[in-house]
């Protein structure tokens, strides 16, 4: 009961008007560079830092936390208005969020979105309180063999991102493990496929990608069909009707659990936990085909996942002082220049700072919520925007974005060639999910099994004697054989069809 | 039996066979990198082998799409018909001039070219509409991202 | 009439001047100034860089705006300072010996050579050290040193990257020891040694005084010895090389500002002037020191022979770690 205490005190603190303010302009801050494309929350939190040094270390760090956590709800306006992730976290929620924007359903898109932030952010915040300490222990036991068979097991997911052709699935995640391999590699520390282009040394740049694949294909593909009204929908209908609360429900909760789980892994970083909410709801429904189509729980999941992480992963770095995130590593940077360093001895040298900084975690949650509800009907209004202003708009903003990436025009040119990649894939109906999840997961997978050799000094069984690794291998595995046993019937038949004799168990040829 | 050919069966087959060459290319590029190491996979390792994999589902695609299965539903032509296709086009040719006068022409001009040119191309006609939006899309966007955010912006060799 | 004579002589020698470009120190700076950090936000380098930007523009009069441009270990960065003209309007930091390795490793074909930058000042030198969980086995140095030539190439160590300070480090430290070999695993980053120690995946790390100096000083890690010459104020506790027995392993990381070469003198003389003013302020060294970095000014001659001097000692090691049996 006596963290009750503490954290009684700790509202005490956060509720305090100063604090409070902080916490707001903090959130209003951490949306405004969420909504901006290519400035991402690491950024933008490190470009804020300064602005913090006139603050006391419990201000600083509650406005820089608020500016975190509101970023990612920022990341999910354009994601549905306009198809542009505005970071890197929020690609998934372009998936069905947009579809919904298209149906003239974008206020019950962001508004769900809002809800599911909230579910997720508060849950993963009362477990902090709660259960910290032991969980973020039990998450250390993720060692690099572990981290390689969970982002395997992420990969066998693309089955599930598949939609009538699994061989364009398959083909798409080849591609995107391939497009992620151009950089330094991590064995030789050198560069490959990078063509002596020093802006290639580190790769092709993943947010420029998402935006040309997503964003730009989208407004190239709505100049050449006929000019859509969006349809204008009533205020009403800004709420999520009964069916949609319905579905929206079991999906917050398992994007929750889900985004929770990973959180406390560091080092995962936040669009794995919106990809495998994402699939599992697909996995979970009743009627899939309407995933992509514009389905709630598309949106919800992911979502509520993505903030469930974002909270979680502060278990880690508060009870450990291990940063998950590149963000938090910057949000560190600020703990460590006033003169705060996060770890096991934190919670008993500076009880005050910490339980505030906690308190005001759930505070700041509310915030968002009451902040981003109401303008909820605003941000659906900007799409009722004459259609040219409205392009001309997201296409400046896609290059300013993309540009103040790295201060480069290389990346603006990226996104303009993924841009056209993106366009013809939609059009001849080669999926975009499982690129962009290669894309994600080609480097962690070959950089894990690199260091888990090196640990291992070239030893293989490292991957079959630990435990968990071995689990998580096992579940890729039958993840894999599930979705091939679903294909089996279907390619049997597909087989037979052109003409190829095959010997069939269920009785009767061809 | 196969079907006749979608409006795009053509498409996919040029885009298949682009991408399998693309795979091609890349799995000879990665045998180059060693294929192993004294630990094990080489830095050509992975892209060999999914250079490889990548060529044979590109062409099992395309031996699939041949025989007239489409990838996905097939209906979407690949090049649009008649005056709306031009409206892609002029978008798409207003990022590509963008591209190139931002460091010329610094971000504030290239971006007012930019709109005020695509603004016209898509039918806009109220020069008071256009001013407003140019101006705030270029030297706003610039304040804010220079001035507010600490974010460098080009500017140009006219200094601007 | 010599007067104007001599009026108009120097008008043209202005002109002359003013049309071949040449930045007189007096109009410089008369817009902001790049300082570009080969890292992401949020690193120690560019925590530094902000700290000194933020003290440095009040006395030059101009603002001097930070450019993350990370990536490749520092590779896209150097290269694109490199590039740029060199008038004193795009400046950079450079991080010794991460910027040598860059360019010594033939594999990572580095389109700049180690003359394309000219020094201005140095920063931050942040020591080496080696350090363990606190519940290690390994008490001491020499307890590591010990079982690393009992069980060779066993001992799960870890950098922060590869061909960093770190990882010639544990060459230098081999060569000191012969007999002893560590099991290099490279990581990314000191956050990542700190979870893979904690984690018991890894046995000890070779990192910077300046990312564990507060674990250390609380007793959650312990650290078995600080390359440099004398202990470190930040981990007074911890032992030097030379005091466990192996005075040559001196390793750090230096963060320091360089330009492209063909900086002209006054427009160099005046940035390090500022500079400096800027790193001496006690503001700068407060913060600086807060955040476990020690600042160490170096300037003009002084700075150019560090510069060479960690070339050279990078190079050995380097092509030492290209042909090393145990990778």
């Amino acid at each position: 009961m006596d963290m009750l205490q503490h954290l009684v005190s700790g509202f005490g603190a956060a509720l305090s008007p100063a604090y409070l303010a902080y916490a707001f302009a903090g959130c209003m801050l951490g949306t405004l560079i969420g909504v901006l494309p290519g400035l991402g929350p690491a950024a933008g939190t490190a470009i804020l830092i300064p602005l913090t040094f006139k603050l006391d270390p419990t201000g600083a760090i509650i406005m820089l936390s608020a500016i975190y956590y509101g970023a990612m709800y920022g990341g999910t306006i354009t994601s549905v208005l306009i198809n542009v992730p505005g970071e890197a976290a929020s690609v998934i929620t372009c998936i069905d969020g947009h579809q919904m924007a298209r149906q003239g359903r974008a206020g019950t898109a962001l508004g769900i979105a809002a809800i599911g932030s909230f579910v997720g952010g508060m849950v993963a915040t009362i477990a902090l309180v709660v259960v910290a300490p032991p969980l973020a222990q039990m998450a250390l036991r993720f060692g690099p063999p572990e981290f390689f068979a969970l982002m395997l097991f992420g990969l066998c997911l693309v089955s599930g991102l598949a939609g009538r052709s699994m061989l364009a699935a398959l083909l798409m995640t080849v591609l995107g493990l391939l497009l992620a391999m151009i950089g330094i590699d991590p064995v030789r520390g050198a560069p490959r496929f990078a063509f002596d282009i020093p802006d290639l040394y580190d790769g092709i740049g993943f947010i420029a990608v998402v935006m040309g694949l997503f964003g730009i294909s989208e407004i190239l593909l709505a100049a050449e069909a006929p000019v859509r009204d969006v349809v204008r929908t009533k205020l009403s209908r800004l709420l999520p009707s009964r069916e949609e609360w319905r579905r929206s429900l079991g999906a917050i909760g398992r994007g929750t659990g889900i985004g929770f789980a990973l959180g406390l892994i560091p080092g995962i970083g936040a669009i794995v936990p919106t990809f495998m909410a994402y699939v599992a709801e697909k996995r979970l429904s009743k009627t899939p085909e309407r995933f992509g189509q514009g389905a709630i729980e598309g949106v919800a999941a992911p979502e509520s996942a993505n903030n469930a992480y974002a909270n979680a992963a502060m278990i880690p770095f508060l009870t450990l002082g291990i940063p998950s995130s590149p963000t938090i590593a910057v949000l560190m940077g600020a703990f460590i220049i006033n003169g705060i360093t996060p770890g096991p001895f934190l919670f008993q040298e500076r009880p005050d700072l910490v339980w505030a900084v906690i308190a005001s975690f759930f505070v700041g949650n509310v915030i968002l919520l009451a902040l981003n509800l109401p303008l909820v009907g605003l941000w659906a209004k900007l799409l009722h925007l004459p259609f040219q202003y409205l392009w001309v708009g997201v296409l400046l903003f896609c290059v300013v974005g993309a540009y103040s990436l790295q201060q480069s025009t290389f990346d603006v040119w990226v996104m303009i060639a993924f841009g056209i990649i993106g366009y013809v894939f939609r059009k001849v109906d080669l999926p975009l999910a499982p690129l962009v999840l290669g894309l994600i997961l080609g480097p962690a997978i070959e950089k894990s099994l690199r260091t888990s050799l090196e640990m291992s000094a070239g030893d293989y069984s490292i991957f079959i004697t630990r435990p968990l690794c071995l689990g998580l291998l096992i579940a890729a595995a039958a993840v894999l054989v599930g979705a091939a046993l679903k294909l089996a019937p279907n390619a049997l038949r597909r087989l037979s069809f052109s003409g190829i004799p095959v010997k069939s168990n269920e009785g009767g040829g061809p | 039996m196969t079907q006749d050919n979608s409006p795009n069966g053509c498409a996919e087959l040029i885009v298949l066979a682009c991408l399998c060459a693309v795979f091609g290319i890349m799995a000879f590029i990665a045998f180059g990198y060693s294929l192993r190491d004294a630990l094990g996979p080489g830095a050509g390792f992975f892209p060999f082998w999914l250079g490889t994999l990548g060529v044979v589902l590109s062409l099992a695609l395309f031996v699939q799409s041949w025989r007239g299965r489409a990838i996905g539903e097939g209906t979407q032509a690949l090049l649009p018909r008649g005056d709306r296709a031009w409206r892609a086009a002029a978008l798409l040719a207003g990022l590509v001039a963008a591209a190139l006068l931002l460091q010329p022409l610094g971000f504030r001009l290239a971006m007012l070219v930019f709109s005020v040119g695509l603004l016209l191309a898509l039918g806009v006609r109220r020069p008071v509409a256009i001013a407003i939006f140019a101006l705030a899309s270029s030297f706003g966007l610039f304040h804010l991202f220079y001035h507010w955010l600490q974010v460098p912006l080009p500017i140009g060799l006219l200094g601007i | 009439m010599m007067k104007s004579l001599v009026k108009r002589a120097l008008a043209a020698v202005a002109v002359i001047a003013a049309s071949s470009g040449i930045a007189l120190a007096d109009d410089f700076p008369s817009r902001p100034v790049q300082l570009m950090v080969a890292f992401p936000p949020g690193g120690s380098t560019d925590v530094g860089a902000r700290i000194v930007a933020s003290i440095a523009e009040k006395i030059l009069g101009k603002p001097i705006v930070v450019l993350n441009k990370g990536g490749a270990g520092g590779q896209v960065g150097w290269t694109d300072m490199a590039r740029q003209k060199p008038d004193g309007y795009y400046i950079g930091y450079i991080n010794l010996p991460a910027t040598n390795t860059v360019v010594l490793d033939p594999e990572r074909k580095a389109t700049f050579g180690v003359d394309a930058f000219v020094p201005i000042i140095n920063q931050v030198l942040d020591p080496g050290i080696v350090w363990v969980r606190a519940d290690s086995p390994y008490k001491t140095l020499k307890d590591l040193v010990d079982a690393a030539k009992k069980a060779p190439n066993t001992i799960r160590t870890a950098t922060t990257g590869i061909l960093g300070d770190d990882h010639l480090a544990i060459l230098m430290l081999e060569e000191a020891a012969p007999g002893a070999i560590f099991r290099i695993v490279h990581l990314e980053g000191g956050a990542a040694q700190l979870k893979e120690i904690m984690g018991g995946h890894v046995d000890v790390a070779f990192d910077n005084v300046g990312s564990v100096a507060p674990r250390v000083r609380s007793g959650e890690l312990r650290g078995l010895a600080v390359m440099d010459h004398q202990r470190s104020k930040f981990v007074p506790d911890v032992p030097t090389m030379k005091e466990v027995g192996y005075p040559t392993v001196i390793s750090s990381s230096t963060r320091g500002i360089a330009a492209p070469k063909g900086l002209p003198q006054p427009v160099l003389k005046k940035l390090e002037e500022v500079l400096k003013k800027a790193m001496e302020d006690p503001e700068h060294v407060q913060k600086l020191e807060s955040a476990g970095l020690a600042v160490k000014i170096m300037v003009g001659d002084e700075y150019a022979r560090y510069y060479r001097e960690i070339h050279e000692q990078a190079k050995k090691y380097t092509e030492w770690a290209k042909s090393r049996p145990h990778k």
